[in-house]
């Protein structure tokens, strides 16, 4: 009877009747009782009168007599409950169960077991089911890949537990085990099943919980962002309601901090500008395979309703309250610290990324009905100052509030800008800007460091709006920053980021400075000039730096200037330049930064190069020597001659000076660097004689399309002779040769001076040829190729000129039959024995009439040819007496080699 | 349809023009010194080309001459405020276009010569002028690396000109260098373009989403560009004479010889590619080069069809039109006592009458080609009478 009692009794309880349990149960009894009697006298009377009636009796309870021991017989219609069963058969039991190759915790438990330990009524259980849990999934992490979903579903219940230690024990396990182990699979699942049970845990009676509960938020957002994008108002409701109703007092700073922050990561997610600028970035990177394909346009965050914007509009109202709490309990306080400055500048990040994303949506979606954010109350406030005496740590804690504030201010004042406050605000960042960087201290100089960038990041939107007192007093603030700033740091790359914003005019925030004002173009002036000793400071440490400046000044370049002073000073860059590429002391050349950088930033440096008006003949002269190095790639090489002949026909430069900048090049050019010149496969071996017949080639195309062929010629005939006759090496004199044959015409145009000149060095030439490429290796397809390049300039030339090719016969005969009268390049190859240069003389000439064109030219040269063969004889007859019979042998067989060789030609 | 091929050369060589079934050369017309892309047909009726400065025009001034089909001589020549670069003119020949090297662009109306509309375009001169196929939008290159395309509706809108931040609809600043030469694909406003520039890369562009799409480095520096008629490659002449094909649609293997997207080469020892045109047929591409030759290649084989010979000097515009009525066989059968049938020339400056007037609105653009249809049919008429006196005399 009791238990039916209690059964009926419950929804009482659950109604919420407290008190001392047995007490309450007496009172229950009590009550059931009466209750039932209650019952019993109003169901019952009827029936009772019938009784008496059948029964006959007064009695109203039939007596029965009973007796001690024994036992009431059972009523007549009971129903028998027995369980027969001829045995008890127990499935397992969990201590004693084998559970041997099973993941156990340490404790021995199963996962199973653990997780329905989980929700163990005791707290104590609970934990230690937790830190098994643990130790279980840190053992064997493949327990967690398996059952994930069900962990996580049993898990989650514990989010709300009453328990503080077993909310911190979870926390720490979801972010150190389970969230990590979840890393690559759907994470959406996961999250949806935890973010209702963690909203669920925001409404918990209890404050811890629901403090804990923004921890748990934030876990999951730095685990999986788009958390936040899917729930985002749900969360920011959450935040709402704890920031405004919960009254955090001033002596819990720690736990609004942990709310706070965890607001900031957040908020941050938030679309802005700068974020979308690296996704575009990271799209071209990934290059499109199909420029037709259709590009799906679908939203890419589903943050964008309106709600969202009166939300975050609600929230800033809380914000700004709550700072402005903040504010006034500082100055009720002694002094700032830490904890505190760290939550008001949480207060002013959240609110600056509200700001950013409303500057962003209205860009991008082009929302014009934006809630207006109420921000008057916070810059009421600036500058936050405190009266007493400030140590030097709390200074820059006001510091950093303060540009935070001002950053807050110049982003709103993109969206609307309240004119009541802009006063304020210029005179913060003046003095800020013109703060003399020697006068700071350490540690202000790294606060500068790292909240200059976006201060001066706001400039030129600033100088769009103030007048046109402001205007000088800030640029003036802007040049002190630009000299002051230390070459390697970032407030200088921002310095020059800004320079380009204000100078370029294609750019969508450039504003046209009023250069006709002195004043200004003054300062355009000191910009421009320190760009060059910029590159030049900065080497090659920091080639991100470097190239920075480099795009700038070819932007400066590209996009010209209106005002000629402006003009003539980027010309002048040039003479700064010089030392970029080279840094010449007397005879030394120290190569500059230029060789050091990455090829993107010198190929960029190198376009600049087009955009001068004029290119002075010592920056040519620099860029020559640059051109020699070995440590530029040919890539670069063929890059700056491509630019320089692109400037020449845009007439920035001189043809006099193009045409020597070609020959200084051509003939300079160190194919073998100090090596030993070696034979053949050349290609792979040398890979500068490749880049040196590349630039050869280059140049020849240059040069005959540089216009009337006579006028060229007349100004390469001299040069070009002058230079071969320096005893350079072979490769050089044939790419000399080369520019020539293509300067000149069929007939030569060369005069007879210059051919007697020329017909010395081409025998020279021929001979040094000889000596590279032995007759003996000619069987070699190696040799064919590269014997066919270095005579080929020769051949042509002969074929111009019969002359030539006669005196280049006589100066062979002369060579071998005079000792002392040719000198040549390669004295330790050729001692000076007659029969050398008889087989060398030989050869020569049996490579000049294997040429079937020269053939028919050289048969009209027979007197030459017979002079010629007639002199080898008798010279050999003559010193046959001097030679060894190996030598003997080897000037015979050449003589009778020539023989053939004229006999066939001219029978 | 008969096509023929007219070709210029930036020396003093004149335009040459012949048939492209036979290959016979059927006239040239004299003192032409044309700049890249300074060579148009306006319309068909009549062959216009800008001038490369020479001393002896009086300083400063450029020069535009019109060259009627039956005559060797100029008929009429302009001097526009400055000298001017390329030319453009809309398929129906009634304006012409002309980049000027300051950098203005300049807007003229071939029946009267009237000067419409000229607006500061780039910061160094312009080097490339191109129509978009459905006429509403100009893309222009300059020398500062800079392509822009412009809308007509904008440029001729004083209200919407004055509210604008900026006349052009999108600036492409990504080229280092000069841009050599541009062209424009198929679907107006939704089509692609491809830039080429000095700075050796051609970049394919989306001028709905007016974004750059694909950048392709090349060996050497490009001058010329054409597009197949399916836009799957487009062929790009380089300075080193090859012509190189790159992918557009079609797939392209990333180890390739020549460089990512390049997937082949047209090539023939000759010097650098100045200018690519493709003939009506699809298949038939026409390469202008240094060297003063034409060549005519097989697409499908990469072969040389023909090899036509200009002059010595580099050949650097090369159009393929069709065959007009009047065009004479050879210099034998000049008639002197022809009339110039010639519109007059181009305005220096603009006219004194507000120029708002004479926008590119439906009414009077309608009346224009109005103007156009009598001038032709008068035309047409013209050759008939003449036809039948020729036969009656006969």
């Amino acid at each position: 009877e009791e238990k039916s009692l209690h059964c009926e009794m419950s929804p009482a309880r659950v109604a919420g009747v407290r008190g001392n349990r047995r007490q309450e149960y007496g009172e229950r009894r009590v009550i059931g009782c009466s209750l039932l009697w209650e019952n019993r006298r109003m169901v019952r009377p009827k029936a009772s009168s019938k009784k008496k009636s059948t029964r006959g009796g007064g009695v109203d309870f039939k007596k029965f007599k009973r007796k001690l021991g024994r036992k009431l017989p059972p009523p007549k219609n009971a129903t028998n409950t027995e369980i027969k069963s001829k045995a008890i058969i127990l499935p397992e039991q969990s201590v004693a169960a084998d559970k041997a190759g099973l993941a156990v915790s340490k404790k021995g438990l199963t996962l199973k077991e653990l997780l329905q330990q989980s929700s163990h009524y005791n707290p104590k259980v609970r934990k230690d089911a937790l830190l098994g849990i643990r130790d279980l999934f840190l053992k064997f992490p493949q327990e967690l890949q398996s059952n994930k979903l069900a962990v996580v579903e049993k898990l989650r219940e514990r989010i709300s537990d009453q328990d503080k230690l077993i909310r911190e024990t979870l926390y720490q396990l979801f972010k150190l085990v389970v969230l990590p182990g979840c890393k690559e699979d759907n994470q959406g699942v996961f999250i949806s099943l935890l973010v209702a049970y963690v909203f669920s845990a925001m409404t918990h009676l209890s404050l811890d919980v629901r403090l804990m509960s923004f921890k748990y938020l934030e876990l999951l957002v730095q685990h999986y962002p788009p958390t936040f994008s899917l729930y985002a108002e749900k969360i920011l409701q959450g935040y709402d309601d704890i920031l405004r109703k919960n009254q955090l007092h001033m002596e819990e700073i720690g736990k609004l901090k942990s709310i706070l922050s965890g607001l900031v990561s957040c908020l941050s997610l938030l679309p802005s500008n700068q974020s979308e600028d690296s996704s575009i970035s990271k799209v071209i990177a990934a290059e499109l395979q199909l420029l037709h394909a259709f590009e799906a346009d679908a939203p890419k965050h589903s943050a964008g309703s309106s709600h969202i914007f009166e939300r975050l509009e609600g929230l800033v109202v809380v914000l700004v309250n709550c700072f402005n709490d903040l504010v006034t309990w500082v100055h009720s306080q002694p002094a700032l610290d830490s904890q505190t400055s760290d939550c008001m500048l949480c207060v002013l990040q959240s609110v600056e990324s509200v700001v950013r994303y409303f500057f962003y949506a209205r860009e991008k979606h082009a929302l014009q009905q934006l809630p207006s954010l109420p921000l008057e109350k916070l810059f009421t406030v600036f500058p936050i100052k405190s009266k007493a005496q400030l140590s030097e740590k709390e200074d820059d804690r006001y510091l950093i509030l303060n540009i935070k504030i001002s950053e807050i201010f110049f982003d709103l004042s993109r969206l609307s800008c309240p004119p009541v406050f802009l006063e304020k605000f210029l005179e913060f960042i003046e003095s800020l800007l013109s703060r003399e960087f020697s006068s700071v201290t350490r540690s202000q100089k790294v606060l500068y460091e790292k909240y200059m960038p976006t201060l001066l990041a706001c400039l030129p939107e600033l100088l769009k709006v103030v007048d046109y007192g402001w205007k000088a007093r800030l640029l003036q603030a802007y040049t002190t920053v630009f000299r002051g700033s230390s070459p390697q740091s970032a407030t200088k790359v921002a310095c020059v980021t800004v320079a380009e914003e204000l100078l370029v005019p294609h750019k969508q925030n450039s504003l046209n400075l009023d250069v006709d004002d002195q004043e200004t173009l003054g300062h355009v002036l000191t910009w421009m000039r320190e760009l060059p000793m910029l590159l030049i400071y900065l080497g090659d440490v920091q080639p991100s730096t470097s190239e920075v400046v480099i795009r700038l000044l070819v932007q400066l370049g590209r996009f010209g200037f209106s005002n000629p002073y402006l003009a003539e000073e980027y010309d002048n860059l040039q003479f700064l330049l010089q030392e970029f590429f080279v840094k010449q002391n007397n005879a030394d050349t120290n190569y500059g930064p230029f060789l050091r950088l990455p090829k993107d930033s010198q190929e960029l440096c190198v376009s600049c190069l087009y955009f001068f008006s004029f290119l002075d003949p010592c920056l040519l002269e620099c860029l020559a020597s640059c051109c020699l190095s070995q440590d530029l790639e040919p890539y670069i090489l063929l890059r700056i001659v491509e630019v320089l002949h692109s400037a020449y026909k845009a007439g920035h430069v001189l043809m006099a000076d193009h045409i020597s900048f070609f020959i200084t090049l051509v003939s300079k050019f160190e194919v073998t660097c100090g090596q030993a010149l070696s034979v053949l496969d050349s290609e792979a071996k040398i890979p500068r004689r490749a880049t040196l017949r590349q630039v050869t080639g280059v140049i020849c195309s240059f040069l005959s399309q540089m216009g009337d062929h006579t006028l060229v010629f007349d100004m390469l005939e001299k040069i070009v002779l002058d230079t071969i006759s320096l005893k350079l090496p072979a490769d050089n004199r044939c790419a000399l040769l080369r520019i020539l044959v293509m300067v000149d015409s069929s007939p030569t145009r060369l005069s007879d001076q210059s051919i007697t000149k020329l017909s010395k060095l081409l025998c020279e030439y021929l001979i040094d040829i000889v000596l590279i490429y032995p007759v003996e290796e000619c069987g070699n397809s190696n040799y064919i190729l590269h014997s066919r390049y270095y005579p080929l300039p020769c051949y042509l030339l002969f074929h111009r000129s019969i002359k030539l090719l006669m005196l280049v016969l006589n100066m062979l005969e002369v060579f071998a039959t005079q000792l002392d009268a040719t000198p040549l390049s390669h004295p330790a190859q050729l001692d000076s024995h007659h029969w050398r240069r008889i087989t060398m003389v030989v050869a020569v000439f049996l490579m000049i009439s294997k040429d079937d064109k020269l053939r028919d030219i050289l048969s009209s040269c027979r007197n030459e040819m017979y002079h010629l063969m007639q002199s080898v004889s008798s010279i050999l007859s003559k010193e046959e007496s001097s030679m060894s019979i190996e030598q003997k042998h080897k000037a015979n067989c050449a003589v009778e080699q020539l023989k053939t060789a004229i006999s066939e030609i001219s029978p | 349809m008969d096509s023929i091929i007219i070709a210029s050369s930036s020396i003093d060589a004149g335009i040459g023009a012949w048939d492209l079934a036979t290959g016979n050369e059927l006239l040239r017309y004299k003192s032409c010194a044309s700049p890249p892309h300074g060579l148009v047909s306006v319309g068909g009726r009549f062959l216009a080309s800008s001038q490369l400065r020479d001393n002896h025009s009086s300083s400063g001034s450029g020069s535009v001459l019109y060259w009627s089909w039956h005559k060797p001589q100029p008929d009429v020549k302009s001097f526009p405020v400055e000298m001017i670069m390329p030319l453009v003119c809309d398929i129906g020949g009634n304006y012409i276009i002309g980049g000027g090297s300051s950098g203005y662009i300049y807007v003229w109306e071939v029946a009267t010569g009237r000067l419409l509309n000229r607006w500061h375009a780039h910061y160094r001169a312009a080097t490339c002028l191109v129509l978009s196929d459905d006429e509403s939008l100009l893309i222009s290159g300059a020398e500062d690396g800079c392509v822009r395309v412009w809308s007509f509706f904008m440029l001729f809108d004083e209200i919407g000109k004055a509210e604008a931040k900026h006349l052009y609809e999108h600036s492409f600043t990504e080229h280092t260098l000069k841009v050599t030469t541009v062209v424009v694909g198929y679907g107006g406003c939704n089509s692609l373009i491809v830039s080429a520039s000095e700075d050796r890369t051609c970049k394919v562009w989306s001028l709905s989403r007016g974004k750059i799409l694909r950048d392709i480095l090349f060996p050497c520096i490009i001058d010329a560009i054409a597009l197949d008629p399916g836009e799957h490659v487009f062929y790009a002449g380089g300075r080193n004479g090859k012509i190189y094909i790159a992918a557009l649609n079609a797939a392209s293997s990333p180890d390739s010889p020549y460089g990512k997207h390049i997937i082949g080469s047209l090539h023939d020892h000759s010097k650098g590619i100045n200018c690519l045109a493709f003939c009506g047929d699809g298949t038939s591409l026409v390469s202008g080069s240094e060297d003063g030759l034409i060549r005519i290649w097989d697409t499908r084989s990469h072969n040389i069809i023909r090899i036509l010979r200009h002059a010595k000097g580099p050949v650097n515009n090369i159009l393929v039109v069709a065959r007009p009525e009047t065009i004479l066989k050879s210099t034998a059968s000049l008639g002197r006592k022809q009339q110039s049938l010639l519109p007059p020339p181009l305005e220096k400056y603009s006219s004194e009458e507000p120029i708002g007037t004479k926008a590119f609105i439906g009414g009077h653009t309608a009346s224009v080609e109005q103007l156009d249809v009598t001038y032709l049919t008068e035309y047409v008429m013209n050759n008939q009478i003449k036809d039948i006196q020729q036969h009656g005399s006969a």
